[in-house]
């Protein structure tokens, strides 16, 4: 009895390593809470620096894990290079969120900056597990911090809407996965997805409970990832959340969810048995009904967040289809990963900076404002380019990749669900075309009624949005600088 | 760096140029954008003058000239293997001719750009833009590079039609940019299908370059397009074949080909002259080029297997588009159709397989490129000065334009295809390669020569119906004695421009082996790839 407790002993205190990036995010989100509630009123900015100084941290911390792989706390925690890259990317577009939040919301703002770093925690547990219990309490974790999140800020009828539409939503979907997750660890016995004993037990069980069970695990992990049939919340969430946090829905938990799903996919289709041709099909089915949906349905909205949102349903089929191709090398999924957060948050930076200058994130509001704001509308262009998947944009060698990806996908010429993918994925890119260049359209090919002549003044945010921009073309010319970090 | 990439980026830097200067400096933007096209024109005259006509290219890249190569892309994806992509660029006898029309063309472009004063400084930037894609296109030997340049082509154009065009400009530039569009995604997949499919002999790594893609013997073999026992299959088509109409029907959205072409009116009418002669004077071209460069070149088999389709879908463009430009009541939209008309020769010519059908294709390009510049530059010209192009508006022009006349007749009469103008040499010998197709067993039949000609008795019809409704007779105008006194004659900088053109159409006609000279060794080459295959 003692000895197998000194294992466990010994066990936990030498996976403590492994988790020092989260050691330095949960001290990180305790100091914030104090320094919130007592350092604000001597400096109003301490919650802010001490969010950045704890990021900070957690990146350097990241940078050191960098190429090992280990598991830790009995299996339960993976150190990978999927995990290491992906948290890596989460905790820099964190980074950018914070500095947006603070900047749009200077007052009164204390108690975000430690949800912020309480939902950065929950992605890093669900990009460094293949433990039901801990994704559950990883998805959880992200998604109690993102319905605070948006109604954080809420000052009128349809923000606090959009966060209780959000919440309602969310803890249905969670319950439901729940219940799918008792399913299958009750046909299973095991609760680590990779594990031999899980496949085993999925195997021997009845088509019918693991049908169902997987439909319900898929309910939880599609409401984060927001495909279809679960993607009904985004768009009046992203509309009714302030500009800066749907900056961050956007990209982070997606992020999450995703490395997730990627690692549930990868360990589960490769069997020949009936859960997995029944995965591989859930997958080509969502994946094409996400992508035609989300395109589809941003055709006709007017509102430029409202579209993004109907975007980043679109980009996540595509991803989907990342996944379904992801075999060994995920330097890919991560060059599309960048590319999606990236493009993104240039996005709704942008769309942030004419909301202060017009009052509006309506995209005929843009009308006319192409010929004052030459510089912004031709960077925003630039980013809609890279959104559609077109060079010489960072978008277009994504696309590019995944394409090459599904193409190579083995033994795969033959296979009509990669045939139907591909066809899908390249129709999209021309039905997308036609929604994001409604935004070049308006600001310069149409007359603007508005006669004000004021101009944004220039702010740390448009700088960073310019970055982002050239950051798009730079790595869409040279992609060898970007991809190179990920091998 | 060579003197193509010269070529190339050259309007990059005048790009920067007019970014770079204030607002106030507003009347030098044109200079700039003049200044750096004639130098170009003058690099593409001395590539003209220095090129070997003797060398083929085609598929072999010691034989190509002026030849750039330099690794761009070098990415390494793991399992999916080396990503490959070089900054290869070079000219043969096929790109040559193109190149120097393109820098011509610019520069009329330019010429006819004059008189813009809305936002002229967004305006010649993505002209210049246009450029560097252009001839980018015409340089590329690497698949991907030539793809970027060819996506890199819509953003100018959309905006330049957008901004820059007539009422309905909103919805040509985005009908213009859906179809292009449309056409070069699924290009996209076919390229990295053959990618895969397709090594680099000295490396071992998968290849974006156009040559290692014409070469049978670099198939990976059982890969999805590889060329022999291919038994790929989709929705029961065979893999190749598949890749092929892809990319033709890439390609022939571009040309445009019947039922594809109706963006082409409708971008023409809504395009502001200077593009609109750039349409039709280079952007057409590409779909040509494309379909000897890309379609052609890497699979010659398909070619062989297909050319009696292509060549009908020839005859149906050139008599669907000539009936249509014969029913138009607007000039610029007769002339539009007219193009379809006469790049359905090129196609026809193409498919046709004989070394006299395809130099009669490329001939017939060249010749279109600077014609229907011209064309359109004429239309130009009465509605810079009235704001009206109504053909029934206008009647008895002769009287008060007798310069504009003469020269609206000599194009006119160049285009319908006179003996002695360059038109009648490049579809005479389209003509001909049709004709003699039958007897070389390439699989067309004589009937679609003698459909051929009809089209040029068709397009004889619809020049000269126009000529003697808008020109000859009593002069009435429709905006009475404002417009007659509005219709000022060609000035000198519109002479200037339509003189060198007139007289090239007259030289090419008189010597077409300037023309012929360079690219002949080429087409030999292109037929010997396919010859095999018939």
């Amino acid at each position: 009895m003692n000895t197998a407790l000194t294992n466990i002993l010994d066990q936990i205190i030498n996976s403590v390593p492994l988790f020092k990036p989260e050691l330095a995010l949960i001290t990180g989100f305790v100091i914030s809470i104090f320094s919130s509630l007592f350092l604000t009123k001597i400096y109003k900015h301490s919650t802010y620096i001490t969010t950045l100084l704890s990021l900070i941290a957690v990146g350097y911390l990241l940078f050191d894990q960098i190429g090992q792989t280990a598991t830790g706390f009995s299996e339960s925690w993976i150190v990978d290079p999927l995990s290491s890259y992906a948290r890596i990317i989460i905790v820099l577009s964190a980074f950018v969120i914070t500095i947006f939040i603070k900047h749009r919301h200077s007052c009164n703002n204390g108690d975000v900056y430690s949800v912020l770093l309480a939902a950065v925690l929950g992605t890093h547990v669900l990009s460094s597990t293949s433990n039901w219990l801990l994704a559950f309490i990883g998805i959880e974790m992200v998604s109690i911090a993102s319905y605070i999140l948006v109604g954080y800020f809420s000052k009128n009828k349809i923000q606090a809407e959009a966060a209780m539409k959000y919440a309602l939503f969310g803890s249905v979907c969670a319950a439901v996965m729940l219940y799918g997750l008792s399913l299958v660890y009750g046909l299973t016995g095991d609760l680590n997805f990779e594990a031999t004993a899980h496949l085993q037990g999925l195997m021997d069980a009845p088509e019918l409970i693991v049908s169902l069970a997987l439909l319900f695990v898929f309910v939880g992990i599609g409401f984060k990832l927001g495909f279809v049939p679960f993607h009904v919340w985004t768009p009046d969430v992203y509309q009714g959340a302030p500009t800066s946090i749907t900056a961050f829905l956007s990209t982070i938990p997606k992020v999450g969810a995703l490395i997730l799903f990627a690692r549930l996919y990868r360990s589960w289709s490769s069997t020949d048995f009936y859960f997995s041709e029944l995965l591989e099909w859930y997958m080509v089915v969502v994946a094409i009904a996400t992508m035609l949906i989300g395109n589809l349905a941003a055709l006709r909205q007017q509102d430029a967040k409202r579209m993004m949102a109907y975007s980043s349903i679109g980009h996540t089929g595509f991803l989907l289809m990342a996944i379904y191709a992801y075999q060994d090398s995920a330097a890919f999924l991560f060059f599309y990963i960048s590319a999606y957060v990236l493009m993104n948050l240039a996005a709704f930076l942008f769309i942030d900076q004419l909301e202060q200058r017009t009052g509006s994130t309506a995209i005929n509001s843009y009308a006319g404002l192409g010929k004052k704001m030459p510089i912004l509308f031709t960077a925003f262009s630039l980013v809609c380019i890279s959104l559609v998947g077109l060079p010489p944009t960072i978008g277009f060698m994504g696309k590019l990749m995944v394409f090459s990806a599904l193409f190579d996908f083995t033994g795969a010429y033959d296979n009509t669900a990669v045939i139907l993918l591909l066809a899908v994925g390249a129709l999209t890119s021309v039905i997308s075309l036609f929604f994001y260049f409604r935004i070049p359209l308006y600001a310069f090919l149409r007359k603007s009624e508005d006669h004000a002549k004021q101009r944004i003044a220039p702010n740390t945010l448009l700088y960073v949005s310019y970055a982002f921009t050239i950051l798009l073309i730079f790595f869409g010319l040279f992609p060898s600088f970007l991809i190179d970090l990920f091998n | 760096m060579g003197l193509l990439s010269i070529l190339i980026f050259l309007p990059l830097i005048a790009l920067a140029l007019i970014l770079a200067l204030p607002n106030t400096a507003k009347s030098s933007y044109k200079y700039i954008a003049l200044g750096f096209t004639v130098l170009q024109l003058g690099i593409a005259l001395y590539i003209y003058q220095n090129f070997q006509g003797a060398q083929a290219g085609v598929n072999i890249l010691s034989d190509f000239q002026f030849l750039e190569q330099a690794s761009w892309i070098r990415l390494d994806l793991g399992a999916i293997g080396k990503l490959e992509i070089d900054y290869l660029i070079g000219l043969d006898g096929i790109s040559l001719p193109l190149i120097v029309l393109s820098a011509l063309v610019m520069l009329m472009g330019v010429g006819a750009s004059w008189n813009i004063d809305k936002s002229p400084k967004g305006y010649f930037a993505l002209l210049m833009l246009l450029n560097t894609a252009v001839m980018g296109i015409f340089c590329a030997l690497d698949f991907f590079l030539f793809y970027v340049f060819y996506e890199v082509m819509l953003f100018p154009l959309y905006f330049l039609i957008g901004i820059w065009g007539g009422v309905r400009r909103e919805y040509a530039a985005i009908k213009f940019f859906l179809y292009t569009l449309l056409g070069s995604v699924f290009m996209l997949l076919v390229i990295v299908g053959l990618y895969f499919s397709v090594t680099n002999p000295e490396t071992g790594a998968h290849t974006f370059n156009m040559l290692h893609m014409m070469n049978p013997s670099n198939y990976v073999d059982g890969s999805f397009f590889s060329f022999i026992a291919n038994y790929h299959e989709v929705l029961g088509i065979p893999a190749r074949l598949i890749g092929f109409i892809i990319l033709f029907f890439a390609f022939a959205i571009k040309v445009p080909i019947v039922p594809l072409h109706t963006w082409l009116p409708d971008a023409h009418v809504e395009a502001p002259t200077p593009v609109s002669i750039i349409l039709a004077g280079i952007l057409l071209k590409i779909g040509g080029y494309g379909i000897i460069r890309v379609c052609y070149s890497i699979f010659p088999d398909m070619a062989a297997l297909t050319n009696w389709w292509l060549a009908l879908i020839g005859i149906i463009s050139i008599l669907y588009g000539a009936l249509n430009a014969l029913a138009q009541k607007d000039l610029k939209r007769m002339i539009a159709y007219s193009s379809v008309s006469h790049m359905g020769f090129v196609l026809l010519g193409i498919a046709s397989l004989t070394a006299e059908g395809i130099s009669g294709a490329m001939f017939q390009m060249i010749s279109h490129g600077f014609l229907s510049a011209a064309l359109f530059f004429l239309v130009g010209v009465i509605y810079d000065r009235v704001h009206d192009r109504y053909i029934y508006n206008f009647r008895g022009l002769a009287g008060i334009m007798p310069k504009y006349t003469a020269c609206v007749a000599i194009v006119f009469f160049a285009s319908l295809g006179l003996p002695g103008f360059s038109a009648f040499i490049g579809e005479a010998f389209v003509i001909i390669g049709t004709f003699n197709a039958q007897s070389m067993t390439t699989g067309i039949p004589r009937w679609m020569a003698i459909a051929g000609s009809a089209g040029i008795f068709l397009s004889a019809a619809y020049f000269l119906w126009t000529l003697q409704r808008m020109f000859f007779g009593q002069t009435r105008l429709q905006g009475g004695t404002a417009w007659a006194s509005a219709l000022t004659d060609l000035n000198r900088r519109e002479l200037l421009i339509l003189v060198p053109t007139i007289s090239l159409a007259l030289i090419l006609g008189i010597v077409p082996s300037l023309v012929f000279g360079k690219l002949n060794a080429s087409i030999l080459k292109l037929i010997d790839i396919i010859n095999p295959y018939i």
